[in-house]
């Protein structure tokens, strides 16, 4: 979706809401993920994944475009991290392959192999945990947009 | 595929101290297979309207919908954009991973 896009869907949402409702944008934070292996405070790092944040930074623009215009004022925001729990390489392999295509950079084999190399190395049954950050922000609708 | 999101909770507890959604009407934008759905559900949203604009996915969460929650949850495929203004419009609009 493109930011104009994004900034007509919050225009949607904000025609959709009462008066006093609230808009939450949950979504992952724009900042690279990583991967690690073990899960909870076992997990350990092996790798950054590097994907592409264009349309991650697009939405917190569109995000900061809708306030502008007045249509919504952030009211709190937060971050944590959210874990995926693969049980296998192939579980890995199968999640990347559902990003959209141009989201992961080319050299996603580099990675595989770095995943690889450090399950060799840990007792069988370690899962494979990719840890990202999610932000949620709490958006108070306002009456409209400002001339 | 064997795949465990947020196996901590963490994304719900969030959610949680977000604001207070008991008795409140929710649109969730972008619901994909249902999986924070049944979970704003109870958080205690009295109904919740769940929409994505993939077909497969709002069909396996309207089979995978648990009887209880029939009532309070309908799943729709659309998009914001194309969705009708409503006379009853909701408390809160929740934009899940689709901004």
């Amino acid at each position: 979706m493109t930011h104009e896009g994004m900034v007509h869907a919050l225009r949607q949402a904000h025609r959709l809401l009462k008066p006093d409702g609230v808009l939450i944008d949950l979504r992952p934070a724009a900042k690279h993920r990583q991967i690690g292996l073990g899960e909870g405070k076992r997990w350990k790092f092996v790798a950054w994944m590097r994907e592409d944040l264009t349309d991650d930074r697009a939405a917190n623009r569109s995000v900061r475009r809708a306030a502008a215009l007045g249509l919504f004022e952030a009211e709190a925001k937060t971050e944590f991290d959210l874990d995926r729990v693969m049980d296998t390489l192939d579980d890995f392999r199968e999640w990347m392959s559902d990003f959209p295509s141009g989201k992961l950079p080319p050299e996603d084999e580099r990675l595989y192999g770095r995943v690889e190399r450090a399950l060799a190395k840990v007792r069988p049954g370690t899962r494979i945990v990719a840890r990202g950050p999610l932000s949620l922000v709490v958006l108070r609708r306002l009456d409209g947009p400002t001339k | 595929m064997a795949l465990v999101i947020d196996p901590a909770g963490d994304e719900i507890k969030a959610l949680r101290e977000a604001g207070n959604w008991r008795g409140k009407h929710v649109l969730e934008v972008g619901c994909g297979d249902g999986r924070l759905t049944l979970r704003l559900a109870q958080l205690g949203a009295r109904s919740i309207l769940a929409i994505d604009p993939d077909a497969a996915l709002v069909r396996g969460a309207r089979k995978a919908l648990p009887e209880p929650y029939r009532a309070r949850i309908r799943y729709q495929v659309g998009s914001v954009e194309r969705l009708r203004r409503r006379k009853d419009l909701f408390d809160i609009a929740v934009l899940s991973w689709s901004l």
